[in-house]
């Protein structure tokens, strides 16, 4: 029961903006169809009209030849389609099961049916070969395992159409091996999936078609397999970006060590041991949970140490808090850009001037605004923030300026960065503002300051960091120089506990 | 791109939630003062409105507190309950223990320091969301009082009068003809208002109200403002039960209970929102304004005033209403 969808001629225009622009592609059962493109360029919108959120202001929407109109997000789950979005919206009170069968709970006269609703969703966790069980409550699990469950439910519906919107965001190389198997049995099934990611290796690993989008356009559609990654960049990019990694401007670390970790323990870290020096771009790689933003809050006095001892430039340091640490010249981006990193309904000055508020007084005591306003205007001009004005609210800026706001607080001429933490920094950013990223750190390091770079993302560690240490369960299980790592040693060191695992899973 | 002084100085000033307050407030008095009119009673008049500010000074300083904590997204509902206390230790005292009147207050404000601290402990240590904790608070604060009136009597003394020259010049005397409480009260809200608007602290409070975790990320110590928050709720809640014990020359068990709804709805009325980040003192006043001169009002042109509370209670909802549809149109406007 193959089914096909088409999109014709549509268009989507909010106030003042042209968010889509005659937009034409046709989603085939046995298929995997990707939408690319930065942000910004449309790929939410399209979703939302597909998922039934939002209607489209011209065109038509045909399912298997006919046209058809989704005036809510109902109508469309009736019509088969299934939309996993990259914010979860799971109930985290209540269990695995309860919200993989929300409103189709099997029932035993008027109670639900308990044992049946455990066992189905235990087959379903089997079929994705989780290491999870049905009555855990939704909340308690990491955020890879809540995605998977999220990609679960829409599973569990058994729709025609699926979409996924950046899928692989919040996880690690062993759940996206999971979600592959899971998309190339739903392929194989019949089913049409639209794909919608930023990272090349997905896109090239599982996808037939790429339809790219620019600014609400349709750029190009392209054969994945007649595509070279190249030609796929520049046509979503608009310009050709050229090897990413290759033309970066590099520094060479210095002697002199800025931060050292001996034996740092937490509840969640065991005896982590590592050095960065002057200028020297130092990955942290492992899976999602191994354990490596815990060692960033540590450091950084986010979290209590169990035992062991950081030296920041040869002295033993002790912080009680966050602020303690930012006076000795430690910075960091957290993950969670939008909850932990930024104030959202603040402006840009107001974020990067957070760090040093109590160092812009003028007479009487009063802040001097206009202090706030040079600083962000300085990071605006530096980092190449798109914004009409420094007084814009953060959440109306698009994820990759967002982080460049925060790099812009960092790197102030108020605050003195020794040692800058970025912990995901080019998460749900699109490959042109990555490539503007990575330059700056490399030109952070340049500057003398020493960068701990904590990715998921296996390329990226291993192209950018000059020397990479990788984790798994908490301890430091590899180390190498840039030369010598390739993906194979750094997954190797990352995951060797999870391939014995993955193989009793599956028996 | 140069501005024009319309864009710059006008435009702003429109949009700003305090202007649509007076905007407001003004229709409030032509309504009140038409209304009477047509009842053969007037409205519009300097006795009336020295009146409304005399009421207003109990209720200001619980709102000063109330409206730095839910500015920083928390909530005291023990404010009331510790002025009171407070109001009870400074007439014991004075009465029984002897102490000059400055000494008293001192003593009084201490004690509300105490409990505000202890609130400030369970929101941040205990991690209680802070209506739960203040809300507990209260109860026990009261508990204490009672214990604490009793000491010494056969049963509760509800009232404890005293008599104090100073601290009846300062609840009930006037300079240059206006009540000295009014001055006070005024001062109170410029230099909150300045403190909250303009200085680093106010700054860090906003931040910290949009984003606790990532306020502490970014270096600003939220523990600390929560912690000194708190104590000055408590502490402003302790100058409520001061001014309400010195104009009556009694400390009272029962003070300020019906003042604390009054305090937080003015913060609210005033555009503080709840969800914390956003608001200040200017907005807080009017609301306060709004709030008393709708009781007064609604008193001269007769309406019964037991429906007087139902339309207080409405107006919060209006203006609860107004805080969540702003919000929601900030999140739409967002979706894109």
């Amino acid at each position: 029961m193959a089914k096909t969808l088409e999109f014709k001629g549509i268009g989507k225009s909010y106030p003042g903006v042209r968010a889509l622009d005659d937009i034409n592609f046709k989603a085939e059962g046995g298929k995997v169809l990707a939408l690319l493109g930065e942000n910004g360029a449309g790929k939410s919108t399209l979703l939302k009209i597909l998922s039934g959120d939002q209607q489209a202001s011209e065109g038509e929407i045909y399912l298997d030849g006919q046209a058809t109109a989704f005036h809510s997000p109902h109508d469309a789950q009736n019509a088969g389609i299934s939309v996993i979005y990259q914010e979860r919206q799971l109930m985290p009170s209540l269990s695995v099961m309860e919200n993989l069968f929300a409103g189709a709970l099997p029932r035993k006269g008027f109670l639900v049916d308990k044992k049946a609703l455990f066992d189905e969703t235990a087959k379903i966790i089997r079929e994705f070969g989780l290491d999870i069980r049905p009555d855990e409550i939704v909340g308690r699990l990491s955020i890879a395992n809540q995605q998977m469950v999220e990609i679960m439910k829409a599973y569990r519906r058994d729709s025609d159409i699926i979409a996924y919107d950046e899928p692989t965001a919040p996880l690690s190389e062993k759940e996206i091996e999971l979600m592959f198997r899971v998309i190339e049995k739903q392929k194989a099934a019949g089913k049409a999936i639209i794909y919608v990611s930023h990272r090349m290796n997905e896109i090239f690993r599982i996808t037939d078609e790429i339809v790219v989008l620019k600014d609400g356009k349709q750029v190009t559609t392209l054969q994945t397999k007649e595509t070279a990654e190249g030609e796929l960049i520049k046509a979503m990019v608009g310009r050709d970006i050229g090897d990413t990694y290759a033309n970066l401007r590099r520094n060479t670390p210095r002697e002199e060590v800025v931060l050292e970790v001996k034996n740092l323990c937490t509840p969640k870290v065991k005896n982590v041991s590592f050095k960065i020096h002057k200028g020297e771009i130092v990955g942290l790689a492992g899976l999602v949970g191994a354990g490596r933003t815990e060692v960033a809050r540590a450091i950084f006095a986010a979290d209590p140490i169990s035992s062991g001892e950081i030296l920041m430039e040869g002295k033993p340091v002790h912080f009680h808090t966050p602020r303690e640490a930012i006076d000795a010249g430690i910075a960091l981006c957290p993950e969670d850009r939008k909850e932990q990193g930024l104030v959202m309904y603040r402006s840009i000055s107001d974020n990067v001037a957070m760090p040093v508020v109590s160092y812009m007084k003028k007479g009487l005591g009063f802040v001097d605004k206009s202090v706030a306003t040079d600083l962000a205007e300085k990071a605006v001009t530096t980092y190449a923030i798109k914004t009409p004005s420094v007084f814009k609210i953060v959440a109306e800026l698009s994820g990759g300026n967002q982080q460049k706001v925060i790099l812009g607080r960092w790197t102030s001429e108020k605050v003195t960065t020794k040692l800058l933490i970025l912990d995901e920094p080019t998460k749900g950013i699109d490959v042109g503002t990555k490539a503007e990223i990575y330059q700056k750190v490399c030109d952070l390091a340049s500057q003398g300051i020493a960068v701990l770079f904590i990715s998921s993302e296996l390329t990226e560690v291993i192209n950018l960091a000059d020397t990479i240490y990788v984790m798994r369960g908490g301890s430091i299980t590899g180390s190498m120089k840039r030369e010598d790592a390739t993906e194979e040693n750094v997954l190797t060191y990352a995951m060797a506990d999870f391939v014995d695992g993955g193989k009793e899973g599956t028996a | 791109m140069k501005q024009s002084f319309f864009q710059k100085h006008i435009k702003p000033l429109i949009q700003h939630k305090v202007f649509t307050l007076v905007l407001l407030y003004i229709a409030m008095v032509i309504i009140f003062t038409v209304w009477a009119a047509l009842r053969g009673t007037s409205f519009l008049k300097i006795t009336i409105f020295r009146n409304i500010l005399n009421s207003l000074v109990i209720s200001s300083f619980l709102t000063i507190g109330a409206g730095c904590l839910l500015i920083a997204g928390h909530m005291d509902l023990s404010q009331a309950a510790i002025g009171a206390f407070g109001s009870m230790v400074l007439a014991t005292a004075i009465k029984a223990w002897g102490f000059p009147w400055y000494l008293a207050i001192i003593a009084a404000l201490a004690l509300c320091a105490v409990f505000g601290a202890v609130n400030a402990f369970f929101v941040t240590k205990l991690k209680f969301p802070s209506f739960i904790g203040t809300l507990a608070m209260a109860s026990m604060v009261k508990g204490l009082m009672y214990l604490f009136s009793s000491m010494g009597n056969d049963g509760v003394a509800a009232n404890i009068n005293f008599t104090n020259k100073t601290t009846a010049f300062l609840g009930t005397g006037s300079v240059a003809g206006i009540p000295l409480s009014v001055i006070i009260m005024v001062v109170f809200f410029i230099v909150y208002g300045l403190l909250m608007s303009k200085s680093a602290f106010g700054m860090k409070v906003t931040l910290m109200g949009g984003s606790p975790v990532a306020a502490t990320l970014a270096g600003i110590n939220a523990t600390a403002i929560t912690f000194i928050l708190f104590i000055n709720s408590a502490v402003l809640g302790g100058v409520a039960g001061v001014f309400n014990a010195a104009k009556l020359s009694q400390g009272a068990l029962t003070a300020l209970t019906t003042n604390q709804f009054t305090g937080i709805t003015a913060a609210i009325l005033g555009g503080i929102s709840f969800g914390g980040g956003a608001g200040g003192m200017g907005g807080a006043f009017v609301g306060l304004l709004i709030l008393n001169t709708f009781q007064v009002g609604m008193g001269i042109v007769g309406v019964n005033p037991f429906w007087v509370n139902v339309f207080s209670g409405l107006l919060l909802l209006i203006a609860l209403a107004f805080d969540f549809l702003s919000q929601q149109r900030q999140k739409r406007a967002l979706a894109h």
